[in-house]
């Protein structure tokens, strides 16, 4: 059993702002199909932060987060679409429907919105134990899934949401993944934090302590559920389209990878594991759109991407079992760290 | 009599549920592996019979079955055995990660579009007795599902490695200190959940008469349900689960109104929560003397 | 038979074993005996191929067996009989004693030891196709003893054989032990229960915060200063 990292989180979160501050800054003079990949990026480290917060403190694995992206996605995007728009390809109330705001007030909505579904799910969630906690999230993913499929005149069901104003830009996206790391670093180092991390370590002692672990794992899931949705909210709003079938399976499996891989316990992991799958999602889909050597361009048929990428990450876990970085959080040089 | 329709479309679903909960739940027992690369061997199956057709079809049931047998055999060599002392989270990731590796290999192989496949087209007849009319196909997949699930209960209490593996489900560190040897007993189990993933694909192609490459997805994700509410571990309990789930699903289908219809598998996921509430441990717990 | 050579085992960042040195001739029965937490445990699940141990050796029949898997050291004449008993509740008593015999394709001579513990353990005759989960802890570890020698063993290791049971069953217990070192059979017993092992054993290991804090016959052991300090001194400077 390792010992809690004796560490400053707020200075671990300082740190990978300015790798991602280096990273926005060589960015913004790349060629835009580029930038645009390390804007997704930085919306990842949104979204991966938020499941770290859960997740790495509780180590009670979630499936469902990918569901809250949703909910901050359309709340969002129902609040800043052209009301002629909704008219045609929805069926809202009229208020709703000509409701329309700028995106800087409708995200914070959805986010609040988000975190309210967060608390009234993660009450009844939070009392179940073992593998159950991860099923039930599993069967919420599904479930937010299978409604946005068919509530047409919510959703717009299986048509695309489009119109979206696309206001996610590289800078944009930077500032709130510095936020998400800022609040998951000042997360940690509240006594909550802790407690929580104590419940992973085992549940039976942290309850001996006093520690109500229900509750612990209730605010975690709720500040993990709105930082997420923030990313959602980003993600909707980078890519100007919502559709159901971009918030299942595949980005639940995407993003638990880049937990996994980069070290589930770190926030520092959590930015390794966006980065490395980001990279190698990009070197592979330059490959699959071609290569040109002399006269002649070679690619790669489409689909290698994602085998590539599944074998570089059993390849990884093969050799780094816990990730990227296990429990090692970046930190200064010279300072104590486990 | 349409409710007794309903029970013979709820129980041949159930059966086919059941088939696939116990592929998920033989591995889980043994490892604490939830495989979620199980769906991809009925994918796989589905596309072998894609592949073999015109071929006579039991020369097309049985390649699928040995395909998808030496397919879960070679998951478990390359990507599971290596594995084998990672953490849960780890160990899940990896199973994501085969199932990714498998669909998208599929994906480049044949394209994304479903594909129509001619097999068994004639069990789509119903046969008539006692004033119902059933679908052949549904009276061969409960029959066939029973005839595998005595095979497996004879095979688990009569056959030395099937003792053996109901010993190594218990504990296995025991298990291994009596002489039981660990690659033999997860090569077998990865075996049985490839053949019986191969007759659950043989069910799918047979009733829809289509393949692509998302097939699995669904069917895994009903596994599970069907194996945690049955009680992991415990295999009785992934047949009683996915037997359960069928009966749920087909009820749901019939008895919803139509504009609810489409939410069906909401309703089930969300009676599933209600039942983790209620029962979160599942139905058939097992009884075990203590693992320390 | 058995050579303990140096042998340190860490889990993590703490140390269970820090360099033991133990040996067991053949047809001898060795205690191992001191307070919780010395590492027994650790001993045992080390030598059957459990634990991997950071350094030292660890020899069987003159050859080294570090690193071997635990299915084939059963195979080579090693049993465990680990803390806990172990037993699989969920088969029945027969299939437990069946499965000690994994390692062993002789059907015949299978069936003649099953018979020759049975008569070792008649209770166990009684409850043959019982659920060994029913069985009481007694007759739990009769069982695990009766399964360990269904692969005749060169070598059984058993770990606590009396915890938790009447003075009368370990009794019994012991008796069967005494009886099968007549057939040639090499023990070697971690115990809390002082008396008990100094009894049983022909010579002990005194272990103390994972390190060997005196070895001799028991006789010379037993009611000495030497051995009182030994096993609670050192666990005490241990503490401090």
């Amino acid at each position: 059993m390792q010992a809690p990292v004796a560490h400053n989180p707020l200075r671990t979160a300082l740190l990978l702002a300015l790798i991602l501050l280096a990273v926005a800054a060589i960015a913004n003079f790349f060629p835009p199909a580029l930038q645009r990949t390390v804007t997704q990026a930085m919306i990842m480290v949104v979204v991966v932060t938020g499941l770290y917060t859960f997740c790495g403190n509780s180590g009670v694995f979630s499936f469902g987060h990918v569901a809250f992206m949703a909910i901050g996605g359309y709340t969002s995007a129902i609040l800043t679409i052209l009301p002629g728009k909704k008219e045609v390809a929805l069926d809202l109330p009229l208020w709703l429907e000509q409701l329309q705001l700028p995106v800087s007030v409708a995200g914070p909505i959805a986010v609040l919105f988000a975190g309210l579904i967060a608390l009234l799910v993660g009450l009844v969630f939070m009392r179940l134990r073992g593998i159950a906690l991860p099923m039930a999230t599993f069967a919420m993913l599904v479930i937010v899934y299978v409604v946005a499929l068919n509530w047409q005149a919510v959703t717009g069901g299986r048509q695309a949401l489009v119109g979206l104003p696309r206001t996610t830009g590289l800078w944009t996206a930077f500032g709130f993944a510095v936020v998400a790391l800022v609040v998951a670093a000042l997360y940690d180092r509240t006594r909550r934090g802790l407690a929580l991390r104590c419940s992973r370590e085992s549940e039976v002692a942290a309850a001996a302590t006093g520690i109500d672990v229900e509750r612990e794992r209730l605010l975690a899931f709720v500040v993990s559920a709105m930082i997420v949705a923030a990313g959602g909210v980003l993600f909707a709003h980078f890519l100007g389209t919502m559709t159901a079938n971009t918030f299942y399976l595949d980005l639940t499996f995407v993003t638990l990878t880049m937990l996994v891989v980069g070290g589930m316990r770190s926030l520092t992991g959590a930015c390794a594991g966006v980065a490395l799958v980001s990279i190698v999602s990009e070197v592979f889909r330059s490959v699959e759109r071609g290569v040109s050597l002399g006269g002649t361009t070679i690619a790669a048929p489409p689909g290698l991407q994602e085998i590539v990428l599944a074998l570089i990450l059993l390849v990884i876990l093969l050799m780094r079992p816990h990730g990227l970085t296990g429990d090692w959080e970046l930190t200064l040089p010279g300072r104590s760290k486990r | 009599m349409i409710v007794i329709q309903n029970l013979i479309d709820a129980i041949s679903l159930g059966s086919v549920y059941a088939l696939a909960a116990l592929g998920i739940g033989l591995i889980f027992s043994i490892m604490r592996l939830i495989n979620f690369a199980h769906g991809e061997l009925i994918m796989v199956g589905g596309f072998v019979i894609y592949a073999m057709a015109g071929n006579p079809m039991i020369v097309m049931a049985l390649t699928a079955i040995i395909v998808v047998t030496i397919l879960a055999l070679g998951m478990e060599r390359i990507a599971f055995r290596p594995l084998r002392k990672a953490s849960p989270p780890t160990l899940l990731i990896a199973s994501f990660a085969v199932s990714y590796l498998v669909q998208h290999s599929i994906l480049m192989t044949f394209g994304s579009r479903p594909m129509g496949v001619d097999f068994l087209s004639g069990l789509g007849e119903s046969i008539e007795f006692a004033g119902l009319r059933v679908p052949l196909l549904q009276c061969i997949a409960i029959v066939v599902t029973v005839a595998l699930m005595v095979g497996l209960v004879v095979f688990f209490r009569a056959s030395r490695i099937g003792v053996q593996m109901r010993a190594a489900a218990e504990d296995f560190t025991m298990a291994r200190l009596l002489g039981v040897k660990a690659d033999r007993v997860i090569a077998v189990a990865f075996a049985l959940s490839g053949i019986l993933a191969s007759f659950v694909s043989l069910y799918l192609v047979a009733q829809t008469g289509t393949v692509s490459y998302k097939m699995g997805v669904n069917m895994v994700l009903i596994a599970f349900v069907a194996s945690v509410i049955g009680g992991m571990g415990s295999l009785t309990g992934a047949a009683l689960g996915g037997f359960l789930v069928g009966i749920v699903s087909v009820s749901l289908q019939a008895y919803l109104p139509e504009e609810l219809r489409p939410y069906r598998d909401a309703f089930v996921f969300l009676l599933f929560i209600a039942f983790l509430l209620w029962r979160p441990q599942g139905l058939l717990v097992r009884r075990a003397s203590e693992r320390v | 038979m058995l050579a303990i050579e140096n042998l340190q085992v860490n889990y993590g960042s703490i140390v269970a074993l820090r360099g033991v040195d133990i040996s067991v001739a053949t047809g001898e029965i060795v205690a191992v005996i001191g307070p919780n937490g010395a590492g027994k445990s650790s001993l045992l699940m080390t030598i059957a191929g459990v634990v991997k141990p950071k350094a030292g050796d660890v020899k069987f029949d003159g050859r080294s067996i570090l690193g071997e898997a635990p299915e084939k050291l059963a195979a080579s004449g090693l049993a465990l009989v680990p803390e806990g008993r172990h037993i699989f509740g969920s088969l029945s008593v027969a299939e437990n004693i069946a499965l000690g015999a994994t390692p062993r394709n002789d059907r015949a001579g299978i069936a003649a030891d099953t018979e020759k513990v049975l008569d070792m353990f008649p209770v166990l005759r009684d409850r043959f196709r019982q659920r060994a989960g029913n069985l009481s802890g007694g007759e739990q570890q009769m069982l695990a003893i009766a399964r360990a020698l269904l692969s005749r063993p060169k070598l059984l290791l058993l770990d606590e054989p009396s915890l938790g049971l009447a003075p009368l069953i370990v009794k019994q217990v012991y008796d069967a032990i005494y009886a099968l070192r007549q057939q040639g059979l090499t023990v070697l017993v971690v115990e809390q229960s002082v008396n008990r092992a100094l009894n049983a054993a022909d010579r002990a290991y005194v272990m103390s915060g994972g390190a060997i804090a005196m070895v001799g016959r028991s006789s010379e052991l037993q009611g000495t200063a030497a051995f009182d300090a030994a096993y609670f001194g050192s666990s005490q400077r241990s503490r401090a």
